[in-house]
């Protein structure tokens, strides 16, 4: 009860300070990025519930980032539904899609779920493609998204629209930390790591799984919806496995022990990005080449990094553990050996 | 750096260096007049059509080059920072807003085909900056009277001209060559899904029997055509409508030719006379192909128009293209209102360039090409089509186009599908 | 959706030749690029996803040789062997390093590499499409064949492609190499125990796996136009490919690689903007029904 009320202090502070924070700073750029990493950071916080809690290596995440972004903005647009209206209208679509597709999908295991996850997102893609009527088709939705009033609250207004977002980030990502708390996240960690002591243990593996994934989604459909108002419109890359690439990519970087790694990643990456692009034409070559350096140096996200290295007798161990797992020839990594043992016994 | 650097602005900075490494953009504001004219551009400058961007950015530098070496205005010059969107539409969006939020640019060019076009459209509108659409040439851009804001400009040639200008031309050859089985390819995207049935259109409404026996809808960049070219194969055409380009086009042609697709069909690709497009293509289709005039320095034939090809190769060691002019004109544009309004005020700046005649190596006015007023797009540019010949100068015979004929049609098609 | 169009296509020889030979000709390019693919995947268990990078370079390495040489067979072997030596070097400087890592981690390695390689193609050769052209010997009209369309360098890549498959099959099952290799997909362990150099071979296989992707590159140079970024869509099918084949399953590979270009040359009469939609709902369907792919065995999980 006490954390509880701890934690609910954290995000009333954090959005406070955003209030004050918009208050003081003028710079159009600052808020704009920090509006930015809400979208796609809520993205790869959202992956990273399958991904890193679950061990299911989804290529499809993209998917419901983009029926999110798709559903909100035509809601929108064509009907004349309130912001909370449409939110609660898409996220409930996501869900049930996700329903459906992970119905499908979480019987299979690693690699295979990791395909057929990807397949379905592209025939999501090309169905977006090919309703053009409805979606835009290849140029996507255009003529931008209007900011009805909700509540009292004007996204039209600059600041009004950044405390939104923080607020709406904030919330997401304490859900997200509760349910990654609650008895439902230990199951995860779970079937992550044993799956077999899972179901000795009366957890049935496949709902579990289901609603892991059901809950991912509902949270990719919000990220997808914060990015649609920013960009103020929604576009086929959205749902492109490039998009699920990404977000693998901001866990990777960031790290998948830590809670806040994949937001760390998505800052990561935005940064490099920005800095990049800015200072070379050579984007590719610099951005590869960083993250070679980061992935084969570290082999590990900056996150874990950086809390191994601050804690230098817990790093030594797990070091240690790990050379000697290679020599034995046995899989290193974050998680490898978690989605090893979880395939062959073919849950 | 002259001023004091407020709390606020540290503040400011001190957070961006840590969230967006954009600490730069927050100090500059304190500068004051002495500080550049500051242009932004974000076009494609990876991957399969990266020469749209190189072209396109090649066309401003060399007239901001100009610019600022006669000293610009009250000595402020113009700097030009660009931004590779990859053709992303989103990323059209994101960039366009940060050049104009964080790199403080009041100007922006948008070098973008059409679904990114819109994309930064969207953003403008509801900026102060004023956007100069350089590259799209989607009708619906401009026509579209929904879309128009007081801030957004094109001075790219617009699909509708071209279809009107290429329909009657090929209407023209089809009568006197007995063509009636017509076949279409045009990428799956707006501009491809509009100039098809527009083109078509006026072929028809021109006299011509048109009996359409295949349409063909590849995706952008797509590597291979044969679905494509055996599918019009099957269905026997005696002319085929092109709208692909670029690289698309030339793999298109390329792959063509080893079905023999052109032995007997004649060939209106709009996007063929383009000097990169045409050098390009290995061997040109056998009987006979017909393009607009995207750009030849000899169209039109004014000494203005062959110098500033002349000039483009010398600065840049290659044949300037379509997309060049358009930046050209584009930036004349601007330039032109700098110096009038002596300000680099958007609203002045746009108030200033409605209507505005510049000098231009396309200008078909007295050499001059014109700012519409009513719709903020380009007219009285160099639009012909003529025949393509497989060395310098490429195309022959050259129709231009009457454009009181062009413009008389063009507010017929408006009022037709209600944009009028 | 016009079926009405496939049905009238289905009645006639010419159009049934036609596309059928559209079918195979893309069917078989593709084969050589998913061959390389599925081998890496089903025997070194790496998700190579710079595997169409391979097949990029192989194109652009062929342009270069073609360029200076004039000769296509030169342009070839350039293509071909150049990238089976980047993929060596890839293999035993970074690659081998990797095998056992998450394929998180793999995937971020590969993508590094995706856009160095598409980076440095735009710095050597320029970002402007490039375009070989048809080598002399095969500027020649197309064959007419029960009033189909065959162009004759079509005729020759679908030639070399099935030389190249036969080759590769005939290397898995009838040489020693072969019976390492096949062994190594299935015990690892028990090969290493046997004195065998486990590492040379990985490090061959993945060469190979290269070579042909590369190979695969430079035979379509002369009707691809070339650019940074080329090998991305092919690599994506590649992919698919693989998984409705069978990972690590040369037939299943052939099959897979002629169905979908089948699907998508018939796909293109009748139903032109779901073809894609229809190539992922097989791969789906054979992800649920047989997630092992129509020639896989239900070997080790990867």
């Amino acid at each position: 009860m006490k954390g509880t009320l701890k934690e609910v202090a954290v995000v009333v502070t954090i959005i406070a300070g955003a209030v004050i924070f918009s208050g003081l700073v003028e710079s159009g750029s600052v808020r704009d990025s920090i509006i930015r990493l809400c979208g796609v950071g809520l993205f790869a916080l959202s992956l990273n519930l399958l991904v890193g809690y679950t061990g299911l290596l989804s290529f499809g995440h993209a998917m419901f980032f983009g029926l999110g972004a798709y559903t909100f903005a035509i809601l929108l647009r064509t009907t004349g539904f309130g912001i909370p209206l449409a939110a609660a209208c898409s996220i409930a679509l996501s869900g049930a899609v996700a329903a459906v597709v992970g119905a499908i999908c979480v019987r299979l295991t690693h690699v295979y779920f990791a395909f057929l996850t990807l397949a379905i997102q592209m025939l999501f893609y090309s169905l977006l493609i090919a309703c053009s009527g409805l979606t835009g088709g290849e140029q996507g939705l255009i003529g931008g998204i209007p900011r009805p009033k909700f509540l009292g609250v004007d996204l039209m207004q600059p600041g009004e629209y950044f405390v939104f977002n923080i607020a709406i980030f904030v919330a997401a990502a304490w859900a997200l930390w509760r349910i990654v708390r609650s008895p439902f996240g230990a199951a995860l960690r779970m079937i992550r790591d044993n799956p077999q002591r899972a179901v000795f243990l009366g957890v049935d593996v496949y709902r579990t799984k289901l609603a892991a994934f059901v809950l991912a989604s509902a949270f990719a459909a919000i990220a997808g919806m914060l990015t649609a108002l920013y960009v103020s419109g929604a576009y086929p890359n959205f749902a492109f496995w490039t998009m699920s690439g990404e977000g693998l990519f901001m866990i990777m970087l960031g790290g998948v022990n830590g809670f806040a790694g994949p937001v760390v990643g998505a800052g990561l990456l935005l940064l490099l990005d920005t800095v990049v692009n800015a200072y070379t034409a050579h984007r590719g070559l610099f951005l590869g080449l960083a993250i070679l350096v980061t992935s084969l140096g570290l082999r590990k996200g900056v996150v874990d990094f950086v809390r191994d290295a601050s804690d230098g007798r817990f790093a030594s161990e797990r070091t240690g553990g790990r050379s000697k797992e290679r020599a034995s020839g046995a899989q290193s990594g974050l998680h490898e050996a978690a989605i090893q043992q979880s395939n062959t016994e073919g849950v | 750096m002259n001023g004091s650097v407020s709390r606020r602005s540290v503040i400011a900075a001190g957070v961006s260096v840590g969230m967006s490494g954009l600490a730069p953009g927050v100090f500059r504001q304190a500068h004051a007049e002495s500080r550049p004219i500051k242009v932004g551009l974000t076009s494609i400058f990876s991957g399969r059509v990266a020469q749209l961007g190189i072209t396109t950015k090649n066309g401003l530098l060399l007239e901001f080059e100009a610019f600022n070496a006669a000293g610009g205005v009250g000595g402020r010059t113009i700097e030009l920072v660009d931004r590779d969107s990859k053709g992303k539409p989103e990323d059209a969006a994101r960039l366009t807003r940060e050049l104009i939020e964080s790199e403080g640019c009041d100007i922006i060019f948008c070098g973008e085909a059409s679904g990114s076009a819109f994309a930064a459209h969207e953003v403008a509108r509801s900026s102060r900056a004023l956007l100069m659409h350089v590259i799209s040439e989607t009708t619906q851009l401009t026509a579209d009277a929904k879309l128009r804001s007081w801030n957004s400009f094109r001075s790219a040639r617009q699909a509708l001209h071209d279809s009107i200008v290429g329909g009657a031309f090929a209407a023209k050859i089809a009568k006197e060559q007995g063509l009636t089985r017509w076949a279409t390819i045009a990428a799956d995207y707006a501009y491809g899904r509009e100039a098809t049935p527009e083109f078509m259109g006026y072929v028809e409404s021109n006299g011509a029997k048109v009996e359409l026996v295949a349409e063909s809808w590849p995706k952008l960049f797509q590597p291979d055509y044969t679905d494509s070219i055996t599918k019009i194969l099957q269905s026997r055409p005696q002319a085929l409508f092109c709208g692909l380009w670029g690289g698309d086009l030339v793999s298109f042609i390329d792959q063509g030719n080893l079905f023999g697709l052109f032995d007997n069909v004649r060939v209106f690709a709009i996007h063929l006379a383009d000097y990169t497009t045409l050098m390009s293509v290995k061997q040109l289709p056998a009987a006979g192909a017909f393009s607009s005039n995207r750009y030849v320095s000899v169209f039109p034939s004014r000494s203005e128009n062959a110098s500033w090809s002349e000039a483009y190769n010398k600065r840049f060691g290659s044949k300037p293209t379509n997309w060049s002019w358009e930046a050209c004109v584009g930036a004349r544009f601007v330039i032109d209102a700098i110096r009038r309004t002596n300000s680099a005020e958007p609203a002045k700046l746009a108030e200033a360039i409605k209507g505005m005649q510049v000098a231009a190596p396309v200008g078909m006015r007295d050499g001059k090409t014109v700012m519409r007023s009513e719709d903020q797009t380009i007219v009285d540019y160099a639009l012909g089509w003529g025949r393509i010949v497989p060395n310098d100068p490429y195309l022959v015979d050259v129709q231009p186009a009457d454009w009181s004929e062009v413009l008389r049609l063009e507010t017929d098609w408006k009022r037709r599908v209600g944009f009028g | 959706m016009d079926l009405s169009a496939l049905g009238i296509c289905a009645a006639t020889s010419s159009c049934i030749v036609t596309q059928v030979a559209a079918g195979l000709i893309s069917g078989f390019l593709l084969f050589l690029v998913a061959a390389g693919l599925t081998l890496i995947f089903g025997v070194l268990g790496f998700v190579n996803f710079m595997h169409g990078s391979f097949y990029m370079l192989g194109a652009y390495f062929a342009y270069a040789a073609y360029a200076a040489t004039g000769s296509y067979t030169a342009a070839v072997i350039a293509g071909a062997a150049g990238v089976g030596a980047l993929g060596a070097a890839l293999e035993t400087s970074v690659v081998r390093r990797i095998y056992h890592a998450d394929v998180l981690l793999q995937i971020l390695v590969c993508y590094a590499f995706i856009l160095i390689f598409d980076d440095l193609v735009g710095i050597v050769w320029g970002d402007e499409f490039l375009s070989m052209g048809m080598p002399s010997a095969f500027k020649r009209a197309p064959i007419l064949l029960f009033g189909g369309v065959i162009p004759p360098f079509y005729l020759f890549l679908v030639g070399i492609a099935l030389a190249i498959a036969i080759g590769i099959a005939l290397l898995m099952q009838k040489t020693r190499y072969g019976k390492i290799v096949r062994a190594l997909a299935d015990k690892p362990g028990m090969v290493a125990a046997l004195g065998i150099n486990t590492q040379l071979v990985y490090a061959s296989l993945f060469a190979l796996g290269a070579m042909l992707a590369g190979s695969a590159g430079a035979l379509a140079a002369p009707v691809r136009s070339m650019t940074a970024g080329m090998g991305f869509a092919i690599l994506i099918e590649s992919f698919i490919v693989t998984v409705i084949g069978g990972m690590g399953s040369i037939a299943g590979a052939l099959v897979a690689a002629l169905m979908i270009g089948l699907v998508r040359s018939f796909g293109s009469i009748g139903f032109p903007l779901f073809t894609e939609g229809l190539i992922f709902v097989i791969m789906i369907a054979v992800l649920v029904v047989r997630p092992q792919g129509l020639f896989g065995r239900q070997v080790r999980e990867l």
